[in-house]
């Protein structure tokens, strides 16, 4: 078996008496796409932080890509790359300004930097001059150059904390295709979005609750976890007052009824009598069976806490 | 583990720094136009020199005497004379504020002077603008000197007789007295504003993050970024000092090498406090806000700089104390006019070195604890 990428084992960080982080245990292979999935503020950020070294944990063990607190926090800033969800290239600075800016900081030689950077305007397309001012660009394009940063030092772990908030979808789509692409050649990618859908093409994920991680499994996995009896798909013939919605929610034939667009996700206390409730619902809705989205795992584990 | 201090990481935020300043229209024009505009008000528009201050006369007297006392404020340069139909014309004059001041002659001035009676005559000063009350009571007994000898015949020449000559700055030109301390005042606008407001700014736009995801260290950040600010607060100085020795024409007796000294060590002080500032702040509001509060009001009320340190009340003079401005300005001033040498300028210099020492230490620690994870 080979080494794991990352390795973290009872993580432990507090702020005074707020723990943000709660003995948190989590292993990720090389060539891994990893989400880290939960609410603001259940320590998503927090964790991608210590493993960035940009944070000292309380307690626990971390190794990241073989380097430990142990070594100093360089040493694993050196192996990681890391693309915080604020934007976090230089305004001011051309796209080739502030490329030559973190070459310099991680002290690149000339030679490598160029080849480097050539590879990467390569990897992201990217088609315009590298004298633009990053001001000028799109959101999706800034977005693909802070990422092209982040990669400049070819480190084989990637952070990517949001790394498409506030993206147009398009450039969603390009995004996480640069992100498969970075997986398929053995990179390790962590990646914390709000986007359930780009959840979906996560390896793996970590839900995360109140500093804790409630669970840890393939995205289908969590599925079967969260629901393990057939989900059905509830649509409404007619608009639904919105009393009755609760009246529905609170339903002792269901264990989950949530709305879902402008449908109704339903997963039932007692499958096994389906067929009796059933009947006295289908005059007011079209039920069809389907799979849990992952929207529904979420909205199960971490909104209605079960 | 440790890792060693790296100079091509640090010129590598410096190079940014600059890029940042170059494309940054406002920094360069504060950091360029300040110093002129500065020089420009301190020097040409704002004279501390009370000249013609309007005098109401009112003389019932008439006579050759009084005549002669009036010609004496009329001719030196220091009052305009109007005359005025009556002594209350003279004081209503005062307070509908035609003049500063009013010179009422009693009649029989002079008859009591021929007496022996010693005569009198009244000076009115408008109280309500101190600025002026100081200077002008100054200029009144003097020319009280004056026409007492020429008008010597009717009264006892004093035995001895007070001559004030004005060491340093024998003119007593307000301007040489201002401008060697403006240097210090343009400093404090340019190093702690521009300091407080670089790293202020990296923490709000989330570049921070950028930085400390690499192996770059605290003190190789502070040391980038401060080289190109304290360059600029270098040349600033240099020009200030020129324009003071060349169309200002201010002495320079002492030794430059002291005033480069104080220059330094009052720059590296405020480039401190910039830092110290923005690293509490992380905002570049709140830190614009505390470099004022912190850094332009003390320098210009507090230092010396306008109001005399000697003046103010004991809590305001031992207050400061604490800002380096007051100890600069009293080493520009010594070192320009009066050619004090270092030794002499003892005290200012432990001053600031304490205070640099200080705050830089302050600057460098809270910044580490702030970074280091």
């Amino acid at each position: 078996m080979t080494e794991a990428a990352v390795e973290v084992r009872d993580l432990v960080v507090r702020y005074g008496d707020f723990t943000a982080v709660d003995h948190v245990t989590v292993s990720v292979n090389p060539g891994e796409i990893f989400g880290f999935l939960g609410a603001n503020g259940a320590g998503k950020t927090t964790t991608i932080r210590v493993l960035c070294g940009l944070l000292t944990p309380t307690s626990g063990d971390v190794r990241v890509g073989g380097a430990s607190f142990a070594d100093g926090e360089r040493a694993i800033k050196s192996k990681v790359g890391y693309m915080s969800q604020k934007f976090t290239l230089y305004n001011d600075l051309t796209v080739e300004e502030n490329l030559n800016f973190i070459a310099d900081l991680r002290k690149l030689d000339r030679p490598t930097y160029l080849k480097r950077r050539q590879e990467l305007f390569d990897f992201i397309s990217f088609d315009q001059s590298p004298t633009s001012l990053v001001q000028d660009l799109s959101g999706g394009i800034k977005q693909q150059v802070s990422l092209a940063a982040a990669l400049l030092h070819d480190p084989q772990i990637v952070f990517l904390d949001e790394p498409t908030a506030g993206v147009a979808p398009a450039s969603r789509d390009r995004f996480w295709h640069l992100i498969r692409q970075l997986a398929e050649k053995g990179k390790t990618v962590f990646v914390t979005t709000h986007h359930l859908d780009e959840a979906e093409q996560c390896g793996r994920i970590a839900l995360m609750r109140e500093g804790k991680i409630i669970a840890t499994d393939s995205p289908d996995g969590l599925k079967k976890t969260f629901f393990p009896t057939p989900v059905y798909e509830f649509e409404p013939k007619q608009p639904l007052p919105y009393a009755e919605l609760g009246s529905l929610q609170n339903h002792e034939a269901f264990a989950y009824f949530e709305p879902y667009g402008l449908r109704f996700h339903a997963a039932l206390r007692r499958p096994e009598t389906w067929d009796e409730v059933r009947p006295q619902f289908e005059n007011k809705f079209n039920i069809t069976s389907i799979k849990p989205s992952l929207e529904d795992v979420f909205i199960r584990a971490v909104e209605n806490g079960l | 583990m440790t890792f060693p201090f790296v100079w091509s990481r640090a010129m590598a935020v410096a190079k940014k720094e600059v890029f940042h300043i170059l494309r940054d229209p406002f920094t360069l024009a504060l950091a360029l136009g300040l110093p002129v505009m500065m020089v420009i008000v301190y020097g040409v528009a704002i004279d501390f020199n009370i000249e013609n201050v309007a005098l109401a006369v009112s003389d019932s007297d008439q006579t050759q005497t009084s005549r002669r006392l009036v010609d004496t404020f009329d001719s030196s340069h220091y009052f305009l004379v109007h005359h005025a139909v009556s002594p209350a014309a003279a004081s209503q004059d005062v307070v509908a504020e035609r003049a500063k001041a009013a010179l009422i002659i009693p009649p029989r001035f002079e008859k009591d002077l021929l007496d022996g009676r010693g005569g009198s005559a009244q000076i009115l000063l408008d109280g309500a603008d101190s600025s002026v009350v100081g200077p002008v009571s100054g200029y009144v007994s003097g020319i009280q000197t004056i026409a007492s000898k020429r008008i010597g015949n009717f009264s006892p020449t004093p035995p001895y007789e007070l001559r004030s000559r004005f060491l340093f700055n024998p003119e007593l030109n307000s301007r040489w007295f201002v401008i060697p301390g403006l240097t210090v005042v343009v400093m404090a606008i340019l190093s702690i504003l521009l300091t407080s407001l670089t790293i202020a700014r990296e923490w709000e736009n989330g570049s921070m993050e950028l930085l400390l995801s690499t192996p770059v260290q605290p003190l190789e950040i502070i040391v980038g970024k401060l080289t190109p600010y304290a360059a600029l607060g270098i040349i600033a100085q240099a020009f200030v000092y020129g324009i003071a020795r060349t169309i200002f024409g201010v002495p320079f007796v002492g030794n430059l090498a002291v005033l480069a000294l104080g220059c330094g060590l009052c720059l590296a002080t405020y480039l401190a406090q910039g830092i110290f500032i923005s690293v509490t702040a992380r905002n570049q509001q709140v830190a614009m806000q505390m470099a004022m509060l912190s850094g332009m009001l003390p320098t210009n009320l507090l230092s010396g700089f306008i109001f005399p340190v000697a003046s103010m009340p004991l809590f305001f003079r031992i207050l400061t104390v604490i800002f380096p401005a007051r100890w600069f300005i009293a080493i520009a001033r010594g070192t320009f006019l009066k050619g004090s040498s270092l030794l002499q300028l003892g005290g200012p210099f432990l001053a600031l070195t304490l205070l640099c020492s200080g705050m830089m230490l302050a600057a460098t620690r809270r910044f580490k604890r702030d970074l280091e994870p």
